[in-house]
């Protein structure tokens, strides 16, 4: 028998490590996205390569999932990352007195936390708000997602995948009650094609839905938008976080000469169609504030909003969610050769491809290692040698 | 909020097809950048129309292209600082790259001449902000923004983010596709100053001093003009000639 042909669905930062993953573990692999690459949630990250402390006492999964792929990245793209670290800062009473469950969940996640003198905080950051009562520091990094994405991708080609942008998907082939491929309309041909696979991952991230509905299955992800607001300069060094739990606006992620303040959330039925509401930019300049008093001075340079795709549990009363990730075999819906994998963060996005080329790889009988771990990823500029 | 209702003339190509302008209408906040109302055109009337996007503030560097026939990043330029209100917004591919469809070029040739330093984007996590508190203090609320001259020494290669908008405005690049152009040589100039081995250096020197080097520049300033991070390109260009030259003076002393 040949190597198994697997597509994947979307180029974002979990299609791009997929598409590595199954690359490196020898199966033969087409990733189609319908734009640019991390054109979708992915691009309009918030640039933070979590050490977990944001997630370290309301979702220590997710927490113990990113400080363990933070290091891992550091070794597989080091010139991808800004490693200059995080600090929570406390500025409130309230925000002082979660200091303590703070150091206890990052030792709980073993993520390496330092309770610094706030003096010296004030000497690292000579913009932080000169009221903060104290400061934790974290190996917090940033990244930049389209190059993230591009180092993964460039690698995966040279071991032999196709990366087929400007390709959407319109539908998913099924033959009997098995997927064997996709049809595509190919934007730079203005063609429609038929590709057939062995098995399809669906990684289109918000948008995953609307591909499993194609398969005739359902999927539970919730896409949820976010506001971040870029400044024309660069205010920290390192990034700032607000030391208590996860809440809009809590953070600022300088990344070269700029400083983005992020979040908001807020569910949406069309991740495609986004309106910005103005009252949380301003929402992100007054949470801003909070952190480093002189944001409002600073020329706005951009704002963007972006779904995530959350998923949604229902195994309780409440409909939590999380920021963890899941794999989704269709099988058990009755659809075979189909797998979805949503949620997560760019962050864990090697992780979230191990899981499922695992799961790939038990469905079509291979036995393959998974080796993303220790693998170099190539330079994120190789991706465009080679044309479409 | 006010909305707009942006008229675009957009650059259409597809292979093997005659290459010609759509016009399409959108309706926008008022605070929206070019990139928004791209994205309109494409999620509500045309999803083939295809352009590069990533991360919509200036990061990614992808959705660089020509407004109204100037270089620029559509996604920190708002609709109302390029659009007169009713003649509508040109939008067309960036020159001096092969076009592969609609908006959307072949930037590998710039990707190589990038390769040839190999030099990363990403600061050293060393002390990066590029003001103190009282110079912020200075600069800031007032309406022209004029930087402080010490801030030059952040205008270099590392502010890059690979965008493109240096060849595309370039008008040597149109008389030699060869040209390692302005990004290209700012790398060279900026992996000169950062190594310590004699032999790399040279090597880096003779690249730039080549046929497609830093002599072949008009000097024109076009790409520092268009250049939406503050590299200086042209700037760097001029130092690798001084460079260039001082390290054939020294070698011709040696002898």
């Amino acid at each position: 028998m040949s190597r198994p042909h697997v597509i994947v669905i979307g180029a974002g930062s979990t299609g791009a490590a997929t598409a590595h993953d199954l690359a490196l573990r020898g199966l033969r692999v087409t990733v189609i996205e319908r734009g640019e690459v991390a054109s979708g949630t992915t691009g309009r990250n918030h640039c933070l390569l979590h050490s977990g402390g944001r997630y370290c006492i309301t979702d220590q999964e997710s927490a113990i999932e990113c400080i363990d792929e933070n290091m891992i990245l550091r070794h597989i793209m080091p010139d991808l990352l800004e490693l200059n670290d995080g600090l929570f800062v406390a500025i409130t009473e309230a925000d002082l007195a979660f200091k303590e469950r703070f150091l206890e969940g990052c030792a709980a996640c073993h993520i390496p936390a330092r309770d610094i003198p706030v003096k010296h905080a004030f000497d690292m950051e000579p913009f932080l708000n000169p009221h903060a009562l104290a400061a934790v520091q974290v190996p917090d990094g940033v990244f930049e997602p389209f190059r993230f994405c591009l180092a993964f991708l460039a690698t995966a080609r040279m071991n032999g995948a196709v990366v087929r942008r400007y390709n959407e998907v319109s539908d998913v082939i099924c033959s009997g009650k098995s997927v064997t491929g996709v049809k595509v309309n190919n934007y730079l041909t203005g063609k429609t094609e038929t590709l057939g696979a062995d098995l399809v991952v669906n990684a289109s991230g918000p948008w995953a839905g609307d591909i499993a509905e194609m398969a005739g299955v359902k999927v539970p992800v919730q896409p949820t938008a976010g506001v971040m607001v870029t400044l024309d300069c660069r205010l920290c060094n390192m990034v700032l976080n607000r030391l208590n739990k996860p809440s809009d606006g809590d953070i600022v992620v300088p990344q070269r000469a700029t400083s983005t303040i992020g979040t908001t959330s807020w569910k949406v039925e069309d991740p495609d169609l986004i309106t910005i509401p103005p009252e949380h930019v301003e929402k992100m300049i007054i949470q801003g504030e909070q952190l480093l008093p002189v944001v409002r001075k600073i020329p706005m340079r951009a704002r963007m909003a972006v779904a995530r795709p959350l998923i949604v549990k229902s195994d309780a009363d409440a409909r939590t969610v999380s920021r963890t990730f899941e794999c989704f075999d269709h099988a058990s819906s009755g659809v075979d050769g189909f797998v979805t994998i949503s949620g997560g963060k760019t962050t864990t996005a090697r992780v979230m491809a191990e899981r499922v080329v695992d799961m790939v790889c038990n469905k079509l009988g291979i036995a393959a290692e998974c080796r993303t771990r220790d693998v170099p990823l190539a330079s994120y500029r190789l991706f465009f040698q080679g044309g479409e | 909020m006010r909305m707009l209702e942006v008229p675009l003339q957009i650059f259409r190509y597809k292979a093997g097809e005659q290459p010609h302008y759509d016009m399409f209408t959108v309706q926008v906040e008022e605070t929206a950048h070019v990139i928004d109302a791209i994205d309109k055109a494409w999620a509500i009337h045309d999803h083939s129309l295809t352009f590069r996007r990533a991360c919509h503030h200036s990061s990614c560097g992808s959705c660089a292209l020509r407004i109204n026939g100037v270089e620029k990043l559509p996604c920190i330029t708002l609709i109302t600082n390029v659009w007169d209100g009713h003649s509508p917004l040109r939008l067309d591919p960036l020159r001096n790259f092969p076009i592969v469809s609609d908006l959307v070029v072949d930037v590998s040739g710039f990707f190589q001449r990038l390769l040839a330093a190999n030099m990363t984007i990403t600061r050293d996590a060393e002390s990066t902000l590029p003001l103190t508190v009282d110079e912020l203090a200075d600069v800031v609320p007032s309406e022209a923004v004029e930087l402080p001259d010490n801030l030059s020494r952040f205008n270099r290669f590392e502010n890059c983010i690979e965008c493109g908008i240096c060849m595309s405005a370039c008008p040597t690049m149109a008389t030699d596709d060869k040209f390692l152009g302005p990004a290209g040589l700012a790398a060279i100039y900026r992996a000169c100053q950062k190594t310590d081995d004699p032999d790399e250096k040279a090597h880096l020197l003779a690249l730039a001093g080549g046929e497609h080097g830093a002599w072949r520049c008009h000097s024109a300033f076009e790409c520092m003009e268009a250049c939406p991070q503050a590299v200086d390109a042209a700037g760097k260009i001029m130092a690798l000639r001084r460079e260039i030259t001082a390290n054939r003076f020294k070698r011709i002393r040696r002898r």
